[in-house]
């Protein structure tokens, strides 16, 4: 999955050729504000077919809370 | 004129009152209600026992529809959250966040919820948590902002979401007012304008600085710890652009800023205290009540319809 929220998260930013890990920060690493963090969730609940309700968006600081995050919501890969 | 927002305001004009901090309190917000528009006040970072008192005195001043504008950053939002609700205010903007956790609370109660919104994104994200209309916020306007235009921003927004949409952001006369109609918005929302009204309780000084601006006076610090803050320049904004691009920390920056609003709107320290005002200061050239400047912009907006017919 990470691979797939990778090349997600390259797109909406627009960084292609960056590394992302489950450690990336989307803040420190990434540049990321929480602007950017609703384009990506809105992205990643087309993908995935699920619902992230706004008030979730704090806790997910890192790619590695949105890889769990999609994992106890079901997803698979 | 009739639109989704006036009839969901209970208001009758289609213009609602920024809720700038420090500034709009309750002689200014009572002053724009009783003119037939929407009065806001702004709880910034004020305690809520303040925002309790700014609310009583509305509704002393009379029966009109108002809301109260909550910076999510407070340290106290979860309490003025709550205040809203057991003080039966119909109408809560918000700013500087996300207010998901507060909206069933206000939902059940029904007041009316109208996020400030910088992107389509969040916009969707606000219908879908249940809001009632956003405000569109260019970063033409004063005080913290987003980067999309106000041009830019307002037709993406209408185009993504089907609530109504309030345009904010470099909009200080009925020719702005009628353009935002254009785009698609159903209401507009009017800050730096305001600050110069009668009713207002700003510093001479600082209503002064505005009516004086020109087009280029407006200034943006703050970029580079991603808080970026519009104000019109002066001795404060250069010292704090020096140090920004010296890479000074974001704590020495907010060390600058510190008490700074409250310095310029109350004291009138023009030198050192943060100026904020939209782009548009520079069209404001006179201090008029808020009936002369509703009544005004709504005379323009529509003088500015015929004009187009665009057949």
């Amino acid at each position: 999955m990470l691979e797939r929220i990778a090349e997600i998260i390259r797109e909406q930013l627009n960084a292609d050729g960056i590394a992302i890990t489950m450690d990336t920060s989307f803040e420190k690493d990434l540049e990321a504000d929480s602007l950017d963090l609703f384009e990506l969730v809105m992205t990643l609940e087309d993908e995935y077919g699920v619902e992230i309700p706004s008030e979730e968006l704090e806790q997910l600081t890192t790619v590695g809370a949105v890889v769990k995050y999609l994992q106890d919501k079901g997803v698979e890969e | 004129m009739k639109t989704r927002i006036t009839q969901l305001l209970g208001i009758q004009y289609p213009i609602i009152q920024g809720g700038m901090a420090w500034v709009a309190e309750y002689h200014l917000a009572s002053a724009v209600s009783l003119a037939g528009g929407l009065g806001i006040i702004g709880a910034g970072g004020a305690p809520a026992d303040f925002v309790h008192e700014q609310i009583r005195r509305m509704k002393e001043a009379g029966d009109k529809p108002f809301g109260v504008n909550i910076m999510l950053m407070n340290p106290e939002a979860e309490a003025i959250a709550r205040l809203v609700v057991t003080e039966g205010v119909k109408v809560v903007t918000t700013g500087a966040g996300n207010p998901a956790k507060y909206m069933s609370m206000w939902k059940e109660a029904g007041v009316k919820v109208i996020p400030v919104v910088a992107s389509v994104a969040m916009a969707k994200m606000m219908e879908r948590a249940g809001a009632d209309a956003v405000v569109a916020e260019g970063t033409e306007s004063g005080g913290h902002i987003g980067f999309a235009t106000t041009m830019t921003l307002v037709p993406q927004v209408v185009d993504a979401v089907k609530i109504p949409v309030i345009a904010a952001g470099g909009i200080g006369d009925g020719r702005g007012l009628a353009a935002a109609m254009m785009l698609g918005a159903e209401a507009v929302q009017i800050g730096t304008r305001f600050v110069v009204a009668k009713e207002s309780i700003v510093h001479e000084n600082y209503k002064k600085k505005i009516i004086g601006a020109k087009d280029i006076d407006s200034e943006v610090t703050g970029m580079s710890h991603g808080h970026p803050v519009r104000q019109l320049r002066n001795s404060m904004t250069r010292e704090y652009l020096k140090l920004e691009k010296a890479g000074a920390s974001f704590e020495e920056l907010e060390h600058l800023t510190l008490g700074a609003l409250k310095k310029a709107v109350v004291e009138g320290d023009v030198v050192n205290g943060t100026l904020m005002a939209g782009q548009i200061a520079g069209l404001i050239q006179k201090e008029q009540t808020c009936r002369e400047m509703i009544e005004e912009m709504m005379d323009q907006a529509k003088e500015a319809g015929k004009q187009f017919p665009l057949q």
